[in-house]
């Protein structure tokens, strides 16, 4: 590998208790296990996609590797620190440097505020601020580097005089301001109308050179995933079934998960047909997951070659990352 | 069938809506017709008339907006000029509508089988027993398990109320289906799987549709027919293969341009700059100069004309047919 890993991720485990009747005692506490042994590293200025259908897990586990949830088992380095022994302290100071972008900028940013508090927010509850014209300052320049400009005419504006992508792009201000290392995106422009979700995406892959970022960005969109990472990783219920570069998991998919995934994704091309893999039935809930491939019920490949326990991820090519009984 | 009568024509439908002593254009001046067994996509940026032109069509429009001028023509019928009783009596029977959020057009209080019951019995004059027996019938063909009837909506999952809601929108044997972004809420591969259950029922049941839906690939894999509306106006309509591969206006071709595909080489993907017009103060001639990056003069001053380009494909640009948009046959 070329450079250290920015971010190791061991094990990591969310298991959510199920509550149930009065007597579930008798089977036991069951558990939703929406992220269930999930490890990979990114290095430094990588740009990772996490793609899955819905309920695969991926919100969930970028939310426990910043420990916005508690996590039920495993680890997360961010350089050789262990996130989930942190205190609040260093809790604090980890935030600084991994920040995270949701899907709804209408939601995150408080109506009440004008853009120049909202970015600057961050400086504020870190105590970084030197003097209010410092901080005016590096709002500005925030504002500049997502190309809100003229900044000044920006700055003063309430989130209700602007539009769904000036929004999301006050988001990335936020986060910028703090210089962060590693930005976690969930699903950042999949409420935005497709031209203007091209300018955000563009945006961010232009930052990501300018002020060397590492991202993981989460998505449904395997189109949209190739468009922003370079690495892919693949979950279906809590687990990763495949992770490679883009272009190899793409082009030549292995997991017969991925495989019907990526020959689902519409093209915008009416001259293009390809053959569709169909999946019988839909994702269940990940409670009592069948012993063995939790893929194994809708699996168009399944057959002797399958052994009774869980696949683990094995090495099919260099980086590429497969986890099934299938070879 | 023999005829190849359009089953809908829609010319130059203006709807407007009204707030307080503003007039705001929605729609404006959209016209284009959809035959049996065709699909039309209406596609555009939020706020560019889409939904509003297919709630015009079924006079579902809320309360403040009016149809302004324009006909509506379904089998013969002209809906503008029908009584709203009138109107209520074909809703379903000729023409249905199948909604973006499945989980929130059932009841959640009744049983899904007794809601799609209900629908009969008010269009035909069915007993209790034949409905039941229609919608069994109905639930095998959209691949439901006829018992499943008497389940309540929370029980399904989100294909499955899909599925069931287009079940209730072929009770009554319409011509006209209209769905209103009906996948977007879906994952991809149920996505898809309902898109082919539609297009089966389609040829089974020789059905017009009209897909509204903001996403171009879902268009460019599901429809035979496109139409890209922008700020209330049709500015571009042809066959998938003419808009998408021979774009004859600029907003289409760019907007083409900005969807990221999982085949073909990655390139970098351009954008349009700047946002839609705020419909209360519509730029003055071609709505979308100010973003176009091949205005001219004129197209600042002159409202084009929605005219034939080649046969079947129109476009509203002064420009239309005369510009290199590098697609190219």
């Amino acid at each position: 590998m070329a450079s250290e890993p920015i971010l190791r991720v061991e094990e990591v485990r969310k298991w959510f208790p199920v509550r149930s009747g009065l007597f579930s005692f008798r089977g036991g506490q069951k558990y939703v296990k929406a992220v269930d042994n999930v490890s990979f590293n990114i290095e430094k200025g990588a740009s990772i996609a996490i793609a899955g259908e819905s309920g695969c897990g991926k919100t969930t586990l970028a939310r426990t590797i910043l420990r916005l949830i508690k996590p039920s088992g495993g680890a997360a380095y961010f350089k050789d620190e262990n996130i989930f022994e942190m205190n609040r302290l260093e809790l604090n100071e980890l935030r600084l440097k991994m920040q995270i972008i949701f899907q709804n900028p209408f939601e995150v940013l408080d109506p009440r505020h004008t853009v120049i508090d909202l970015v600057g927010e961050g400086l504020n509850i870190h105590k970084l601020e030197e003097s209010d014209e410092v901080l005016h300052d590096k709002v500005i320049s925030a504002l500049e580097d997502v190309r809100l400009v003229p900044a000044e005419d920006f700055a003063t504006r309430y989130t209700h005089e602007l539009s769904g992508g000036q929004l999301q792009r006050i988001a990335i201000a936020r986060s910028l301001i703090l210089k962060p290392e590693l930005i976690i995106a969930d699903e950042p422009v999949s409420m935005l109308d497709a031209s203007i979700r091209t300018e955000v995406m563009n945006l961010m892959t232009d930052l990501q050179k300018e002020k060397d970022l590492t991202y993981i960005f989460i998505t449904h969109d395997l189109a949209q995933a190739r468009y922003v990472g370079d690495y892919l990783i693949i979950m279906y219920l809590g687990r990763i079934a495949e992770m490679g570069p883009m272009e190899d998991v793409i082009q030549s998919p292995q997991h017969p998960y991925t495989k019907a995934l990526v020959s689902n994704i519409p093209i915008p091309d009416p001259t293009i047909e390809r053959e569709r893999i169909m999946l019988p039935g839909e994702t269940p809930t990940p409670i009592d997951l069948p012993p063995g491939c939790r893929f194994k019920p809708r699996c168009q490949e399944f057959g002797a070659q399958c052994k009774p326990d869980e696949p683990q991820l094995q090495e099919v090519a260099d980086g590429h990352f497969v986890a099934c009984w299938f070879d | 069938m023999a005829s190849n009568d359009p089953v809908l024509q829609v010319k130059d439908l203006a709807t407007y809506y009204y707030l307080g002593d503003k007039e705001l254009k929605a729609v404006d001046g959209v016209s284009f017709d959809i035959s049996a067994r065709r699909t039309l996509g209406l596609a555009g940026e939020s706020g560019c008339g889409k939904t509003t032109t297919a709630y015009s069509i079924m006079r579902i429009l809320a309360e403040n907006g009016k149809i302004a001028r324009g006909s509506i023509n379904l089998g013969g019928v002209e809906l503008t000029e029908l009584s709203d009783e009138e109107m209520r009596q074909l809703r379903w029977k000729k023409a249905s509508i199948v909604f973006q959020y499945a989980m929130n057009a059932f009841n959640p209080v009744l049983r899904i089988g007794k809601q799609i019951v209900e629908v009969i019995q008010e269009k035909d004059d069915f007993s209790q027993d034949e409905a039941v027996q229609i919608v069994n019938d109905l639930f095998d063909e959209v691949g439901l398990k006829p018992e499943r009837q008497t389940d309540y909506p929370h029980e399904f999952s989100g294909g499955m109320l899909q599925r069931a809601i287009i079940a209730q929108a072929l009770a009554c044997d319409p011509q006209l289906i209209i769905a209103d972004e009906p996948v977007t809420a879906l994952d991809v591969i149920v996505q898809n799987k309902i898109l082919d259950l539609l297009r089966k029922l389609q040829d089974k049941y020789n059905l017009a549709v009209l897909f509204i839906t903001h996403d171009l690939s879902v268009v460019a894999e599901n429809c035979h027919d496109v139409g890209i509306m922008y700020a209330g106006n049709l500015v571009e309509w042809g066959t998938a293969e003419d808009v998408f591969k021979r774009s004859v206006h600029p907003y289409s071709y760019k907007l083409i341009g900005a969807f990221p595909s999982v085949v073909g080489p990655k390139k970098r993907l351009e954008f349009i700059p700047g946002s839609p017009p705020n419909l209360l103060s519509i730029p003055k001639g071609c709505r979308f100069h100010p973003r176009c990056p091949f205005a001219q003069a004129r197209c600042e001053t002159d409202v084009p004309e929605y005219t034939e380009v080649t046969d079947g494909h129109f476009a509203k640009c002064h420009f239309a047919g005369e510009l290199d948009l590098g697609g190219g046959a």
